[in-house]
């Protein structure tokens, strides 16, 4: 069985890589969100949008401009930006990349990967969600928990590889605009917040498992922690879908100044 | 009248309409399908998996299915009330695309079969089938819903 899956692995990331890097055609470079995403619903950016840039700017010094991200993108930042603005030069350098023009203007790389990512979002957060909900006593009352853990959470496990490895590819498609995409933090944010809860869960109620294996109502804290993990989970899947909607874009303004601080983007003096 | 006429009536219904006008209408109900989804996942896969003889193997096949049954239905119908919606707002697209048709395909025979076919086979008793049976089955039910999901993506893709 785990040679197959491995076979199988295997075998999808070769054709992922053939796709990724044969049909690309087009060899201008597009990172300007307005005209990167045939892939994101857009929404007509404003006309005085490009007065702002998406720049990111932590410590609120002087704002910079894209010339000068680009060109002294490391030991320029690391003064003004903070880890901020190290991070947007790295994730700027990552979207200029050949291999990230490519995946996002491959006919069908992108789509393909999308689709995987939902697949495994079947695996992953259908499983995890039946596992709540038997922690919540809402199915498979019948089948001692420790049962249902043993037997499912490591199919979550593989779902949960298969979305971060397609998740990851995604994300260099498009690594500037998901990193300052309000939906995008929401959801990395949310993902810390489940991992935590899983940790909580397992080092503390479930090692006592035998004591409650059985049982027609869960203890309360695995109520709490089945509870919690089914909201983080559903809040990561709608905040996903939504990144793909530009409605707090830095490009679209003006935005209520706590969604420009929520992003980090700042004014740029730069001329257009 | 005509398919194509019946798909411009929806597109030019009411709902439709508003679902279009909204910029956060669609999104919003398109994140709940694709919820609904996932819980489908989870509700099928648990009884595939089973047939396959991964995942849970000490219940019976059936008893898995009288556990996950409600889910699958509730999130089916929960799917099939929010794709409604989304189709409204944009009909004619659906009509003039391929994975759209793809899609609908799937589901009606995702649906006859896990409800037919599928269901008669985990009914039956273990000891008088043959185990390769089940287990063609769990694979032409996977396959079906996991066309029925791509198909669904790809609508967005165009």
């Amino acid at each position: 069985m785990k040679r197959v899956l491995i076979g199988l692995f295997c075998t999808l990331t070769l054709a992922l890589c053939y796709l990724v890097t044969s049909p690309t055609q087009a060899a201008y470079r597009v990172q300007r969100s307005s005209e990167a995403a045939g892939h994101i619903h857009l929404i007509p950016p404003d006309p005085g949008a490009e007065k702002w840039a998406r720049l990111a700017n932590f410590s609120g010094a002087a704002p910079f401009d894209a010339a000068s991200l680009q060109s002294g993108a490391n030991e320029g930042n690391e003064g003004t930006g903070g880890v901020g603005g190290t991070l947007l030069a790295f994730f700027q350098r990552m979207g200029d990349s050949s291999w990230s023009t490519g995946l996002h203007e491959s006919r069908y790389a992108y789509d393909l990967i999308e689709s995987v990512h939902v697949w495994a979002l079947c695996l992953f957060f259908g499983l995890a969600v039946m596992f709540d909900f038997r922690l919540l006593g809402w199915t498979m009352k019948s089948v001692p928990v420790s049962e249902v853990a043993r037997r499912l959470l490591p199919w979550t496990a593989v779902g949960f590889v298969g979305m971060v490895i397609s998740g990851t590819l995604l994300f260099s498609a498009i690594p500037l605009r998901s990193y300052q995409n309000i939906f995008f933090r929401a959801k990395m944010i949310m993902l810390l917040l489940a991992g935590l809860n899983v940790w909580i869960f397992h080092s503390g109620v479930y090692r006592r498992v035998t004591t409650w294996d059985v049982d027609n109502v869960a203890p309360k804290a695995a109520r709490v922690a089945g509870a919690l993990s089914l909201i983080l989970w559903v809040c990561i899947v709608l905040s996903g879908r939504m990144i793909a909607y530009n409605w707090f874009d830095c490009d679209r303004q003006p935005q209520p100044a706590i969604v420009n601080f929520l992003t980090s983007c700042v004014p740029t003096q730069a001329e257009h | 009248m005509s398919l194509l006429a019946f798909f411009q009536w929806c597109e030019a219904s009411g709902i439709g309409e508003t679902i279009r006008k909204s910029s956060w209408l669609f999104p919003v109900i398109e994140a709940i399908h694709l919820l609904g989804l996932g819980v489908i996942g989870g509700a099928v896969l648990v009884v595939d998996m089973r047939l396959l003889g991964l995942g849970l193997r000490r219940q019976s096949a059936a008893e898995l299915t009288r556990d996950a049954q409600p889910w699958l239905v509730g999130s089916l119908v929960l799917m099939i009330i929010t794709g409604g919606l989304l189709f409204l707002s944009e009909a004619i697209k659906c009509y003039y695309h391929d994975a759209f048709w793809f899609k609908m395909s799937c589901l009606f025979l995702a649906i006859v079969f896990t409800f037919t076919i599928q269901r008669k086979v985990i009914m039956t008793d273990e000891s008088r089938l043959r185990p390769l049976w089940s287990k063609v089955v769990a694979v032409v039910s996977v396959l079906l819903w996991a066309g029925v999901g791509i198909g669904g993506r790809w609508i967005g893709f165009s």
